[in-house]
């Protein structure tokens, strides 16, 4: 069992920083100049470190604005802290449910590869699970229409369709645990449940429910204005999340 | 500097096949967009040619040889160049949607424009082929120096979209600075006219004179690569003349430092970009 040792994700030291001002133009900064000196910086997240073994479920948790989703964002390898480390150990990485983003001119079907080619699969791999993400979006026929042409459920159907079949070693998940109609919805929560428990798959999951990740995780990640305020299981955990926030 | 070298490789290797697809899907979308819409990539050279012969033979006089095949040479060729480099400008808020969600190394976007706007000019110089052929153009073996020409035409719009492309993201007027200047590239690279003289003078064949007087024509061709470029272009296709080679590897050199700067500086500040747009 030297598995268990085995880290998926490390995350060490790290720090996240927004800048508060957001352009910069080249008139103005030649008529007022002095604007543009102060540059306040905000930070999202302030040193947070912890690892996730392989096959591990973590949950995050944390109030709004508490960096958590900026926190994902910088694992899935969206942006790059500004100190400190994340190591994926070299597995593959996809931020679920809200999709890699579309190409609203072009047809649903077009849209699977350039999803899927962007994840890092090659065009057979694709190729072997296109039906089968087809069949699970429920789109019918409208996977051929431009994908500006869909409503909002059928988009995020879609997303939730590539990146639930095009699965990926390390999964993170924010939020939105179920999109769709009600049918929808309970299908999407299964296929989630199943890849979650998939015990070869590390799963970091942001939620604000304390219900789904008591049932699903293993550790509890506490978030608090970016720093970490507890960590441990959902036993130790939870409950004083629950009572901080109440 | 070796590891990033490899680093860009690597990328280049792992995202290939997307962008492959994704100017293919481009393309084809823009066909499927409106009926015979492709045929704007013929008509709009086209009509450009019909203006530009007007200003230069009827306004100016112009009577240089062969004179919609060195028009449409000149605006094929500025088109690649114009197109992706106006498209850099704010490729990487166009690509929110994409940027946001997964990691992509962003100069891979400009490679995206570069094959749309690429397979454009291929299209567009099936023109200069038929009006060479109408015009019965003598063909001599140096077309085949089509093919460098081209490539550091490629190297230098990379070069010059990717560092353009970074500073898009922060600088939001960018975009109004890039287009004048632009503009000025544009009467400055001898679209429908000619800087450098054509022929050689004495020789019993064909000679006229440029357009701009020495030494300005000469630093003219020397200092603005696309002026180089198309100029050369039209010596190799149409007047069976050699392309001034010195400078051709200069800028060939030149595009290559740029694409590496470029490349650098996206790496290092790519993942900041999210955090602007």
């Amino acid at each position: 069992m030297s598995d268990i040792s085995e880290n998926a994700i490390t995350v060490s030291d790290v720090k996240i920083r927004y800048r508060v001002f957001k352009k910069i133009s080249l008139l103005k900064t030649i008529l007022a100049p002095y604007k543009y000196k102060k540059t306040e910086l905000f930070e999202a997240v302030k040193g947070v470190s912890f690892e996730v073994p392989k096959g591990q479920i973590l949950g995050i948790v944390g109030k709004n604005g508490s960096g958590k989703s900026t926190l994902l964002k910088a694992i899935a390898g969206i942006f790059s802290p500004d100190e400190g480390e994340i190591d994926l150990h070299g597995h593959s990485v996809s931020l679920l449910s809200i999709g890699v983003g579309f190409q609203a001119k072009l047809s649903g079907r077009e849209n699977i590869y350039l999803s899927g080619l962007l994840l890092g699969f090659s065009r057979q791999q694709i190729d072997e699970k296109l039906d089968e993400i087809i069949e699970f979006s429920e789109l019918g026929d409208f996977i051929d229409r431009p994908v500006k042409t869909y409503s909002s459920g059928m988009y995020s159907k879609l997303a939730f369709s590539i990146t639930a079949i095009l699965e990926t070693e390390i999964m993170l998940i924010d939020e939105v645990l179920s999109v769709g109609d009600a049918k929808f919805k309970k299908k999407s929560y299964e296929k989630m449940k199943s890849l979650i428990t998939n015990t070869d798959r590390t799963v970091v999951i942001v939620s604000h429910s304390s219900d789904t990740l008591k049932q699903l995780c293993n550790t509890i990640l506490w978030l608090h204005e970016g720093e970490v305020k507890m960590q441990g299981s959902c036993e130790e955990v939870l409950p004083k999340y629950e009572e901080f926030m109440s | 500097m070796f590891l990033k070298k490899i680093r860009f490789f690597k990328d280049f290797k792992r995202f290939f096949n997307y962008i492959v697809f994704a100017v293919k899907a481009e393309l084809k979308s823009e066909v499927a967009d409106s009926f015979l819409s492709w045929l704007w990539w013929f008509l709009d050279p086209l009509l450009y040619m019909l203006v530009y012969s007007f200003i230069a033979v009827v306004v100016f006089s112009s009577n240089i040889p062969y004179f919609p095949a060195f028009v449409f040479l000149g605006l094929n060729t500025w088109g690649l160049f114009n197109k992706t480099i106006k498209a850099s400008v704010k490729l990487v808020s166009a690509k929110k949607m994409i940027v946001t969600k997964v990691y992509v190394p962003k100069f891979m976007f400009v490679f995206e424009k570069l094959g749309v706007y690429g397979f454009k000019m291929v299209i567009a110089n099936l023109l200069v082929v038929g009006t060479m052929a109408i015009y019965r153009v003598p063909i001599t073996w140096r077309v085949v120096w089509i093919i460098p020409i081209t490539l550091v035409l490629v190297v230098v719009t990379f070069g010059v979209s990717t560092i353009i492309m970074h500073f898009g993201v922060f600088v939001e007027d960018l975009l109004n600075v890039i287009t004048v200047v632009l503009q000025l590239g544009f009467y400055l690279s001898g679209i429908f006219y000619s800087i450098d003289e054509i022929g050689v003078k004495n020789h019993g064949q064909i000679y006229i004179p440029g357009r701009v007087p020495e030494p300005w024509g000469e630093w003219l061709v020397k200092l603005n690569p696309m002026a180089l470029l198309i100029t050369d272009l039209r010596r190799v296709l149409l007047y069976g003349e050699n392309p001034h080679w010195v400078m051709m590897i200069a800028w060939f050199v030149v595009g290559v430092f740029m694409s590496f700067v470029g490349i650098k500086i996206i790496y290092k500040f790519e993942n900041s970009y999210v955090k602007v747009i």
